[in-house]
């Protein structure tokens, strides 16, 4: 089981990772358009769509690692009141009967767009660039069917005692203590 | 499914506060009532969200922001700017804190994408509060109030959003709100200044004799501390200014400004940067993961019949022009507990806009009050954006009961300005009178 | 009011309270209550409330919604034979596009076409008047000042601006194009005409307005419903629907001109500069925007679809006829 969960959590990490590569070519084509409009006279038709689409990229082909991190911000002054035990049931269940489920079907749904817009050839509709745009329509579903792939590891991980919501802290330590 | 708007609130908190992530919850309940609705529709309806959300260009400004924040808070660029600034202003009590807030401005003036301007600054600046030992509502308060400028001082998204539907110049909209926006700031200084003043346990000054360190080495430490870091903000703001770039584009000269800053630091090890990717693909989804859940809500709020039955009761008040005007307000700020600014914009302006044009309420007047109202959404509890995006970023000591109670002066700061902008519509009709024309 | 027999939930492609949704969508609703005697409902919804923009026709072939409000210039990059009906450069002005749609057979070549290709019944709901060529930094005066010229346009304008010029064009997201007008981060824009022009200010901060809109010579806004939908609908519901359409049209015509005349002499009295271009130059250009479109058909035949070769046939005669016959008409301009 253990094993299992562990290979599986590669999927996260491995587009976490190129997430993280993809934040420099973000950096990188904005930058490329600003010189080039402004240095040169001499705007791209691209930088504009590329750029959404990497935001777009990073946010979906992050959102399982987020996960996995425990990364998205819930509030739980209320709920840690409970016992750890019955927090873990809450999270699994959730986790494991509506989340998952809902990103498994959004998945879905994104794939099939994605489907469809490969056989159509389908264009972005008013941008002048005009590109194809079953490869974002691809980066989505992928992004959302490894979201749904991680709500089942982590649920059964909660379920099994091996996670504690709220875990993972803001992103920053602690300098001081406060009084 | 008349009951839909009204028992989706509830349905919303109680995930909420069963500490199901905010964005999940949001998700969840948008989902299961949408369902009711739509069936098995609703997720080729729900995708809508999120490939609206991927797609829009203006969000981009977020993981440049974040990056370009991380970068000078691992680096130390960002404390050491504040040790230095702490060297000028340390003997004023809440110094610090009121350089944060003057920091927030200025990337207020360069972006409008809240979550951005929230998250440099609070990377840049919590670790320096926390150093000097200011109080955690303080901290709290003034980060959360501080990012919330992003939306008043021009360039705004929802300043953009608005004008569209209500058919007003943006750009007298613009003008319009950059008294209110500075004088919120003035207010938001001044009550850290008299905060500082009363309480000085929650912002403490540095001892004389910490300060005193020989002028020619303070200069020595201000030049290397305080200038590159200063130099690269203005870089950001100045190549707005001149047009080289849009405001989203701007994000981008940050983000490379930082990197082009810490290698000249010799402080860019791969290390730093692999952490600073990191932190900004875990922000930047979890922050775009709420915008999904928030357009998800609005959708299936309004499928519901939501905007018609707030329509009905709007419509139904008669009130004279003062009453209308309050009411509207009141509508507003009570909305801004439970949605974001682009729900109460989306669903209550279409049907405000109307109203007030048939009682002869001055427009542009009208949207600023409106304009400082929102701002009070991003810290209102429980549905409070602002405090979300500093708890991803927050130590662990900084809970959430700062938060809450942090936020809450800075919320009445708010509404005296929207009182001043009440009896002295000058304040917001003034500047706009000066662009008419070229 | 009677209680209504059908509700239909009505996306439009722009949003809600703006010039274009009061004038097309909120008439259309209207009128529809008024002919139909409440027996349909429309349930209109704002750009970004339920559907993306964007994914208005989407929506309605998915089932999501009943009906759906959007016009074929988002499709073009889809299907350039979409230019043909939502105008294109070089095309014809708004009265003579009326005339075309409703009396020269062009609301039935888009029927046909949305049918054949989208599944969709197709019903004209708004047909414009002339855009602003530019709000622009520079003066501009011939073609040689479109060259090097950082223009923010789309479609077939920004390539035939491209190509035939040297110009270039530059893609800005609408929420950005006033704060980078302002700082001449670009020298020019377009948008939309002078009434709609008017309340996003652009104005104040660019000193030139440069006429007539020959890249935009009017424009078109559609309803469309799943073709299944509307057939089984009752024959008098579907004449009803279709009369609301025909008179949102003519209202909403009758309105965007009204605006425009306004708006120029609110322009009039402000510092702004309104170049009006030669005669030639402007036939220069129009010339050019109808070579884009002869190439797009071609390129289309050649791959085995002549429907925007007919389409243009069709659309270019009644021009030809138009420009060479309306002499006669009264135009009250100097
Ligand atoms: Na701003
Ligand atoms: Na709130």
């Amino acid at each position: 089981m253990q094993k299992i969960l562990n290979t599986l959590d590669k999927i996260s990490i491995i587009l976490g990772g190129v997430a993280q590569f993809i934040v420099i070519l973000l950096i990188t084509s904005m930058i490329y358009e600003v010189v080039a409009r402004y240095g040169f006279n001499q705007p791209t038709l691209w930088a504009f769509d590329i750029s959404y689409m990497l935001n777009g990229t990073i946010f979906l082909l992050g959102a399982a690692y987020t996960l996995r991190n425990d990364a998205h911000v819930r509030i739980d002054f209320l709920s840690t009141k409970l016992s750890l035990r019955v927090q873990q049931w809450i999270n699994g269940i959730f986790y494991m009967l509506i989340l998952g489920p809902i990103f498994t079907t959004f998945g879905y749904v994104a794939s099939q767009k994605a489907w469809k817009a490969f056989i159509t050839s389908e264009v972005e509709s008013v941008s002048p660039w005009a590109p194809l745009v079953w490869p974002f329509y691809g980066v989505i579903a992928i992004g959302l069917l490894s979201f749904a792939i991680q709500f089942f590891i982590e649920a059964i991980r909660y379920l099994l005692k091996q996670n504690v919501p709220g875990d993972h802290h803001g992103e920053l330590e602690v300098i001081e203590e406060f009084k | 499914m008349s009951f839909i708007p009204i028992v989706i609130f509830p349905a919303l908190f109680i995930l909420v506060f069963l500490g199901i992530p905010v964005a999940f919850s949001l998700i969840i309940i948008s989902v299961s009532f949408g369902y009711l609705i739509l069936g098995d529709l609703i997720f080729l309806q729900l995708y809508g969200p999120i490939l609206s959300t991927s797609s829009n260009f203006i969000l981009a400004a977020i993981p440049l922001f974040i990056f370009m924040g991380t970068i000078l808070e691992r680096t130390g660029i960002a404390l050491r700017l504040f040790q230095a600034l702490q060297l000028w202003v340390g003997r004023w009590p809440g110094g610090v804190a009121i350089a944060t807030i003057l920091m927030c401005a200025v990337f207020a003036a360069a972006s409008g994408v809240v979550g951005a301007v929230e998250i440099v600054v609070g990377l840049m600046a919590i670790p320096a509060m926390q150093k000097y030992k200011y109080d955690g509502s303080l901290i709290a308060g003034t980060i959360c109030a501080g990012g919330s400028l992003g939306t008043i001082i021009p360039p705004s998204i929802v300043v953009v959003v608005y004008a569209s539907m209500a058919q007003l110049s943006i750009g007298q909209l613009f003008a319009a709100t950059m008294l209110p926006g500075l004088l919120m700031v003035v207010f938001f200084v001044g009550y850290i200044l008299l905060r500082a003043y009363l309480k000085p346990q929650d912002a403490p000054p540095i001892s004389k004799e910490d300060n005193d360190i020989p002028l020619k080495t303070k200069l020595l430490i201000t030049v290397k501390a305080l200038l590159p870091p200063l130099i690269l903000i203005f870089a950001v703001l100045g190549s707005l200014l001149v047009g080289a770039a849009s405001p989203t584009e701007a994000a981008a000269v940050g983000a490379v400004g930082a990197l082009l800053l810490a290698a000249a630091f010799k402080e860019l090890k791969w290390k730093t940067l692999k952490s600073a990717l990191a932190v900004t693909v875990r922000i930047t989804s979890m922050i775009m993961l709420i915008v999904v859940g928030g357009t998800m809500f609005t959708s299936v709020f309004a499928l519901s019949g939501g905007g018609q039955m707030v329509r009905d009761f709007v419509v139904s008040a008669e009130f004279g022009e003062v009453g209308l005007i309050l009411f509207l307000l009141a509508i507003v700020f009570i909305a801004g507990f439970v949605l974001d600014w682009i729900s109460i914009v989306l669903i209550f302006i279409p049907i405000f806009i109307p109203i007030i044009n048939a009682a002869g309420i001055n427009q542009i007047w009208f949207t600023v009050m409106v304009m400082v109202v929102i701002q009070t959404s991003y810290l209102t509890p429980p549905m409070a954006p602002s405090i979300f995006y500093l708890r991803s970023i927050a130590p662990p000591n900084l809970t959430y009961k700062h938060m809450y109670r942090g936020v809450i002066p800075f919320v009445m700061i708010q509404l005296l300005v929207l009182i001043v902008v009440a009896f002295i519509p000058g304040v917001a009709t003034y500047l706009p009178t000066l662009l008419v024309g070229l | 009011a009677q209680s209504a027999e059908i509700t239909w939930r009505m996306p439009a492609a722009i949003s809600e309270g703006s010039f274009f949704y009061k004038n097309f969508m909120e008439r259309f609703a209207a009128n529809v209550d008024i002919i139909t005697s409440g027996k349909l409902k429309i349930q209109p919804f704002g750009a970004g409330v339920i559907v993306p923009a964007f994914k208005v026709f989407e929506a309605v072939q998915d089932g999501i919604v009943d009906a759906g409000h959007s016009t074929p210039s988002y499709l073009v990059n889809q299907d350039p034979t979409n230019a043909i009906f939502a105008s294109f450069p070089g095309g014809m002005g708004g009265e003579a596009t009326l005339h075309w749609v409703y009396n020269g057979g062009g609301e039935k070549m888009l029927q046909d076409f949305r049918r054949e290709k989208m599944g969709l019944h197709s019903l004209v709901v708004g047909i414009g008047t002339s855009e602003i060529l530019a709000h622009s930094n520079v003066e501009i005066r011939t073609t040689a000042d479109f060259k090097g010229l950082k223009y923010r346009t789309s479609g077939a304008w920004a390539a035939v601006v491209k190509e035939n010029y040297e110009g270039v064009p530059t893609v800005v997201p609408g929420g950005e194009i006033y704060t980078l007008l302002q700082r001449k981060g670009v020298d020019a824009i377009e948008w939309s005409t002078p009434g709609a022009n008017l309340s996003e200010g652009f104005h104040e901060v660019a000193p030139y307005i440069i006429l007539p809109g020959v890249h935009q010579p009017s424009f078109l806004w559609e309803v469309v419903i799943k073709a299944e939908k509307w057939d089984a609908l009752p024959e008098q519901l579907r004449r009803q629907i279709e009369a609301a359409a025909k008179l949102t049209t003519y209202e909403s015509y009758a309105h965007f001109g009204h605006a425009d005349v306004y708006a120029m002499a609110e322009y009039k009295k402000t510092k702004v500069e309104i170049i009006e271009l030669d005669k030639a130059v402007v036939e220069e250009l129009r010339v050019a925007g109808r070579e884009w479109a002869r190439n797009k058909a071609k390129e289309l035949s050649a791959n085995g679809d002549d429907t925007m070769q007919k389409v243009m046939d069709s659309y270019f005669a009644y021009q030809t006829n138009w420009s060479e016959n309306s002499g006669y008409l009264v135009t009250d301009n100097k």
